[in-house]
């Protein structure tokens, strides 16, 4: 959708995904005021961000008009970060 | 030659060549010593072969550096240099200074070198690579004062370009960081920490600054793409530089007594220093690629893209090989502290000046824009020698090192470090051959200078037009 | 077009990018970084110039390679860090991931407003965004002198030494968005960009958006998972 045609529709797409973003982020600060812990929790904590920070890419960067290699390049950089983190979380909660 | 006063940059190019081979000759004297441990003992002991050695090579490389200022500053700033006089003076300060303190370290016994120059009034003497006496370091802040004093002046009334203020940028650094030669704390833990401002911050920080405005420019010149692109890696590469240089301090700051986050902030970022390297190999070959003529220099072009390459292999990789603290644990100190020493010395400093040289030097002889194609071809064979010879060096010391570490440090049943040197031999005798090899290539790079040096200019091929980027 | 002698300070920002090697004078520009809108035709590089984007892919390595060391880390400590992760202001950090979030929708705002010639609209935005920044730094900085004041330096245990290093690390980067936004706010009230030409504004925006992201991750990686 383009971001240049806001007569277009009701709600800007970009204002729509800022409101995602912000419901997103009051629900990770809930789960950590309630003091909600365990590797279940953990991960879906990180999902949240993970996709926030995929939403930023996509719709704030501007990739989601972008084709080839660049359009990935957030994503790829959140999959890294993702799997080190999911991978050193699930560890400590092994041992 | 565009500005007349260019020329002040001949006599520290031939310097700089001069005080090199005298670097390479200690350093097969120490090459030897290593396996024949009398070889010149008591006239040369080793560790005055090694400040010879250090010394000439940071001084050489000064040479080089300010050689290389004056050539491309003028040409930059598009006016004539602000004193020729006070180039050439200062020349011949720092020459005659070096040579002396040079001559002080081979003649007299280090303490009475000590006393003689009055060390006692200001005491910097007695660290690695900053053995100078207080006087030479004197002279050496007094000089580079000169030095900022003349460019800068040039600089501020002509036009001014990136990579003459970066050039600046990273000069300036030098000057300041050297200034902590002269603090010597007595606390062990300090000095050791405040020796690396001028050591790290020079070679891992505003010497990459250098580096990067040297080869910017020799590329511009020889490659003839657009000056925005150039300027615009530039101020990329450096960025990456001094974020990565800066804090990554901290990859010397382990084991010498400072609090341990040092371990977890010194590997982190220096772990990614080798980024700025990567980057400037992608770029010089990227221009080299994108280029718009084929500049008559083949050689300048060669060793450009030699030092890009080289630089990484001998500062990025080797040097992310030691970096990480869990790793420097076992290797600290080792030869593959020496291995990294070499490659990235000659891949980063000593290539691009050689590099500046290949490329201005034509101009400031006389001729139109390149040594003939006999030159040339003499000076890529030198290339080749002595940057392979320097990989066959740092495999070897690499070699010897992983040995030691293991032996001395890393098996169930530690051997003592004489013991352990005992069972790497074969590994310094093979350095030392490539070190042979390496003094032979350095003796063809200069057989290149004379030979040919009558014959006509070579003539440059046209590039194809340039396809869609 | 653009004044030489800011040229050599900010090619990001004034120059636009070079895609065919052409004679200086008749320089090609790719529209993707020209900025022109081209809704439903794909483009071949992100918005703004590509240096910049070299520059946030190399800082997405250093931030990525400090959360995986933070990660890492915490799997030799876990109790510690759980321990003293409590002892942080979670509703800080909430007001804070608020404001980037609000900082970075205001940059799409301005960079919207750019696109359509609208200096003036484009400026007010992009400094809505500065004093979001502004707002993340005041708050951070409140945060800072409470723990100061405790006695927590990074010598203090290892979690303190991650959560200093790293805030302090994204903090640093949150000044330097806003020195580049603000430049881009002081061109657009002079009217600087226009339809054609606005690489500037889409450069500092993607900057800025990089901060913002880092922040995302760190907020839920520091402050809450456990």
């Amino acid at each position: 959708m383009s971001m240049t045609e806001p007569t277009r529709q009701l709600i800007r797409p970009c204002t729509l995904v800022y409101a995602v973003l912000v419901m997103l982020t009051v629900a990770t600060w809930a789960i950590g005021r309630l003091g909600l812990s365990g590797l279940g929790v953990a991960m879906l904590v990180l999902a949240f961000a993970l996709f926030k920070g995929h939403l930023i890419g996509d719709w704030f960067m501007g990739l989601r008009g972008v084709r080839g290699i660049w359009r990935w390049v957030i994503a790829i950089w959140l999959m890294f970060c993702g799997g080190l983190i999911s991978f050193a979380f699930i560890l400590s909660y092994r041992s | 030659m565009q500005y007349q006063s260019q020329s002040v940059a001949k006599p520290y190019f031939i310097a700089a060549i001069g005080l090199f081979v005298g670097q390479i000759l200690f350093g097969l004297i120490m090459g030897l010593q290593y396996v024949i441990g009398d070889f010149m003992f008591p006239e040369i002991p080793f560790n005055v072969a090694r400040m010879v050695h250090t010394n000439l090579l940071i001084v050489w490389l000064l040479f080089g550096f300010m050689g290389a200022t004056y050539y491309l500053v003028p040409e930059e700033a598009e006016r004539e240099l602000f004193s020729p006089l006070l180039a050439h003076l200062m020349f011949w300060i720092f020459l005659i200074a070096g040579a002396l303190t040079v001559l002080g370290y081979l003649l007299v016994p280090y303490a009475t070198l000590a006393e003689l120059t009055h060390n006692e009034l200001l005491p910097t003497m007695g660290r690695e690579f900053l053995e100078q006496p207080t006087i030479t370091k004197l002279g050496i802040v007094v000089v580079a004062l000169a030095f900022l004093f003349n460019i800068g002046m040039t600089i501020l009334k002509g036009r001014k370009t990136a990579i003459s203020l970066v050039l600046l940028i990273g000069l300036l650094g030098l000057a300041v960081f050297f200034l902590f030669a002269f603090y010597n704390p007595d606390n062990l833990a300090k000095d050791k920490y405040y020796w690396w401002f001028v050591v790290h911050l020079w070679v891992e920080g505003v010497w990459e600054l250098i580096l990067g405005s040297i080869l910017a420019f020799v590329l511009i010149k020889t490659t003839g793409v657009d000056r925005e692109v150039i300027e615009k890696w530039l101020y990329v590469i450096i960025a990456m530089a001094l974020i990565t240089g800066l804090v990554g301090t901290g990859h010397h700051f382990y084991w010498i007594g400072t609090p341990e986050y040092w371990q977890w902030w010194g590997s982190i970022f220096s772990a990614l220093e080798p980024i700025p390297f990567f980057m400037m190999t992608v770029f010089a070959f990227n221009m080299v690629n994108r280029r718009r003529r084929n500049h008559p220099n083949k050689a300048a072009v060669l060793w450009a893209m030699g030092t890009a390459v080289m630089a990484f292999l001998g500062a990025g990789v080797w040097g992310f090989m030691h970096t990480l603290a869990p790793v420097n644990y076992y290797t600290h100190g080792t030869q593959i502290t020496a291995a990294h020493g070499h490659m990235a010395f000659y891949g980063a400093y000593v290539m691009i000046v050689l590099t500046m040289i290949s490329y201005a030097m034509p101009m400031l002889r006389g001729r139109e824009a390149a040594p003939s194609v006999r030159s040339q071809v003499l000076e890529m064979w030198s290339f080749w020698l002595m940057t392979v010879s320097m990989v066959f060096i740092t495999l070897f010391l690499t070699g010897a090192g992983i040995l030691q570490v293991y032996l001395q440090r890393f098996s169930d049943n530690p051997l003592p470090f004489m013991v352990a040197q005992d069972k790497v031999e074969l590994f310094y005798w093979m350095r030392e051959v490539a070190g042979v090899v390496f003094l032979i290539g350095l003796i063809v790079y200069i057989a290149s200078f004379f030979v040919g040096s009558r014959d006509p200019e070579p003539v440059a091929g046209a590039v194809e037009p340039a396809a869609a980027a | 077009m653009s004044n030489a002698k800011l040229a050599i300070f900010l090619p990001f920002v004034e120059s636009a990018r070079v895609v065919s090697m052409n004679e200086k004078e008749t320089i090609v520009v790719d529209t993707a970084s020209a900025g022109v809108a081209a809704p439903d035709a794909l483009v071949r590089y992100p918005p703004g110039d590509l240096a910049i984007w070299i520059f946030i892919l190399a800082e997405l390595l250093v931030f990525g390679v400090f959360f995986s060391s933070y990660a890492f880390n915490r799997m030799n400590h876990v109790e510690l860090f759980n321990q003293y992760q409590a002892t942080l202001d979670r509703d800080a950090a909430l007001i804070n991931t608020l404001a980037l979030l609000t900082s970075s929708y205001f940059v799409i705002r301005g960079v919207v407003a750019a696109r359509e010639g609208n200096n003036r609209l484009c400026a007010h935005w992009i400094w809505g965004a500065v004093a979001m920044g502004g707002v993340f730094l005041v708050v951070k900085s409140a945060e800072y002198s409470h723990h100061i004041g405790a006695g927590i330096s990074l010598s203090t245990n290892e979690f303190y030494m991650f959560y200093l290093s790293l805030t302090f690390f994204h903090f640093m980067h949150v000044i330097l968005g806003m020195v580049i936004l603000a430049a881009v706010a002081v061109k657009a009230g002079q009217g600087g960009y226009s339809r054609e030409d606005h690489v500037g504004v889409e450069t500092g925006a993607s900057y800025w958006h990089m901060v913002d992201l880092v922040w995302l991750i760190l907020f839920p990686l520091v402050y809450v998972m456990r």
